[in-house]
């Protein structure tokens, strides 16, 4: 029977094993899945060389967004595609509810004294936190000072959005409808002042396109997350992250082992490792600008927080609340902003 | 006596790889449509009516469907001049022409599609080209429009409306102009009363082809059109992907398939009468 497994092998049989040594005595893979971006190009350089070296295993990484994770395992129906899953706290609800995880048996990390309590629990490990706030572009804008900024001119015209299918859109749209008198769950104020402000904006656009859309010029403001800010800059594009006054959103990524997973073992391997302090002490640093979850990482200042203690000051939100309203919003924010 | 397969049973593969790899998923969407509830559990009509109830689908239906329209238009416009080109080159320019238009296909649509953000872009080269002659001062609005999204379909899809028209007017008798010419019909008049007609199957072929390509290209629709134009694609995969409500965007693909598949009928039925017409 043709697993993918068995493909993959067949695969590195054909390219060579001769001319892959390496490979050849692999003590064997493991595949994951990771943001596309700066996700990928950070685990492909960085996290993928840590795991050969420490643990001899093949990290194949699968570069798809949350929901793209939650639906080609839930198409797949118990052979999941990959072994690891990467998740912000949304798609993590929508995967525990969906019952796509296996358990997580915490005592198989090593590195788990080192990191804060909470870190990981029966569904997961959390390797790290999230800041979202205000890209701009320094040379055509000035710095904007919190959300309500967006909506009004200089920035309007030269603002992109995207809608609420991200987490970062998502969280980003919910603290513009709070600074109007809305809620975690009442997004309709925002809703109301973007179409207010539609005639101005720059750019509603794709989140897998806002990058270029930045980059041509398209638009010069928009709501993201630091490490795309951070991949931008390092670039050459103009680029600066603003935490807003009314406080930078943050929140955890998590991994989970996919219900059916061949690799399980391995996968626990590449955790222990993205939790490690080698590995946090390169992620935390420029281009990548990740917030690590080891407590001996030292955080450089180029990042936003000084530790992760600080993310009881960061705007943090309930994503069991936000889940079910989700799909609404998304159809809402479709009529109001369509053509 | 060896066993020699009738002629039907030689189809046998080909059938059992259309009825497993086609028929059987369509069937299967055909069937998730019917559920109410996202968890697929609950049989009933409620995503349907959810789906047929809001005009905004209409809308969404209909904007599809012109955005078919324009890229066939556009291409025709663009296409068939350049086809009339090509059959008047000699052997060795028309393989330098082909491969030109060839070219396209061999990259990945993501590929080309990401070019023309930095063609069509604020700070692109077209705006660049048009401040830098004088033409406008203020960089035009390309990208994010319907306008900016049929320019690069237009390109994207031009392939596939010239080969099925080259392939056509190729095969066209030059002696036919000639005839025509000595009968005493302007070039004009050559044109429109004996190529036109002629190579009306190649350029039904090219317009189905394009218009099936240009409704479903979701990378160039979300990229280059922004999420501000909402076309079917794009709901279908906000509804499987984001909001995973599999019944719903069944019903929004089937629309697309029976929307797409009606004007091709529609085009397929055009092409067989004016073939009809010719050899008849």
């Amino acid at each position: 029977m043709f697993t993918r497994r068995n493909l993959l092998a067949g695969a590195s049989a054909l390219g060579g094993a001769a001319l892959l040594p390496s490979l050849a005595h692999a003590k064997g893979s493991v595949i994951a899945a990771t943001y596309p971006g700066s996700w990928e190009e950070a685990y492909r350089t960085v996290v993928a060389p840590a795991v050969k070296k420490s643990h001899d295993i093949d990290l194949e990484l699968q570069p798809l967004y949350a929901v793209d994770q939650i639906a080609k395992v839930r198409a797949a129906r118990g052979a999941p595609p990959f072994d690891a899953f990467v998740l912000d706290p949304g798609p993590r609800i929508t995967g525990i509810e969906g019952g796509l995880f296996e358990k997580f048996d915490g005592r198989k990390i090593t590195n788990a004294s080192k990191l804060p309590a909470g870190m990981i629990d029966e569904w997961g490990i959390c390797v790290g936190a999230q800041v979202v706030g205000i890209g701009y572009n320094p040379k055509k804008l000035p710095p904007p000072k919190d959300w309500k900024d967006l909506l009004v001119d200089p920035w309007v015209s030269r603002l992109g959005i995207t809608g609420f299918q991200t987490t970062f859109g998502t969280v980003s749209l919910i603290e513009i409808a709070k600074a109007f008198g809305g809620s975690e769950t009442n997004v309709e104020p925002a809703l109301v002042e973007l179409k207010k402000a539609l005639p101005k904006i720059a750019a509603v656009g794709n989140p897998a396109a806002m990058a270029g859309l930045l980059q041509q010029g398209q638009c010069d403001i928009t709501y993201t997350n630091i490490q795309t800010v951070a991949i931008l800059k390092s670039r050459g594009v103009d680029i600066e992250f603003v935490k807003p006054a009314s406080g930078a959103v943050a929140f955890f990524t998590t991994m989970h082992i996919a219900k059916g997973s061949q690799d399980a073992e391995n996968a626990y391997k590449y955790f222990d490792t993205v939790v490690s302090k080698a590995v946090g002490d390169v992620l935390c640093k420029p281009p990548h600008n990740f917030i690590p979850v080891n407590k001996e990482v030292v955080l450089p200042a180029s990042l936003p927080m000084r530790n992760l203690d600080e993310m009881a000051t960061y705007v943090r939100h309930d994503w069991s609340k936000i889940n079910p309203l989700r799909a609404g919003w998304i159809e809402k924010f479709n009529k109001e902003m369509a053509k | 006596m060896r066993w020699r397969p009738a002629e039907w049973q030689l189809a046998l593969p080909l059938g059992l790889a259309f009825a497993s790899l086609f028929a059987a998923p369509l069937l299967l969407l055909v069937g998730v449509s019917f559920f109410n509830d996202e968890r697929i559990t609950q049989p009933g009509f409620g995503q349907w009516i959810k789906f047929f109830g809001d005009p905004f689908h209409y809308k969404v239906i209909a904007d599809t469907l012109l955005l078919g329209a324009k890229a066939v238009f556009a291409t025709v416009v663009i296409g068939y001049p350049l086809a009339l080109v090509f059959i008047d080159l000699p052997s060795r320019l028309q393989r330098v022409l082909l491969f030109v238009i060839v070219m396209p296909l061999l990259l990945s649509v993501v590929v080309r599609t990401f070019a023309w953000i930095v063609v069509l872009g604020r700070e692109g080269v077209v705006n660049q080209l048009l401040i830098g002659l004088g033409v406008i001062s203020e960089p035009l609005r390309l990208l994010q429009t319907e306008l900016g999204l049929v320019i690069s379909l237009t390109q994207i899809e031009m392939p596939l409306m010239l080969l099925p028209l080259i392939s056509v007017m190729s095969r066209l008798d030059p002696n036919l102009r000639d005839a025509s010419a000595s009968l005493g019909a302007s070039r004009w008049r050559t044109l429109f009363t004996v190529i036109v007609p002629l190579s009306m199957p190649g350029l039904i072929a090219g317009c189905l082809l394009v218009f099936a390509s240009a409704t479903t290209a979701f990378i160039s629709q979300t990229v280059i059109g922004g999420v501000r134009l909402i076309y079917l694609p794009l709901l279908i995969w906000q509804q499987s992907l984001v909001v995973f409500n599999w019944p719903f965007a069944a019903v929004a693909s089937l629309s697309l398939l029976i929307s797409v598949l009606s004007v091709i009928a529609a085009l397929s039925f055009l092409g067989r009468r004016s073939s009809g017409n010719l050899h008849g």
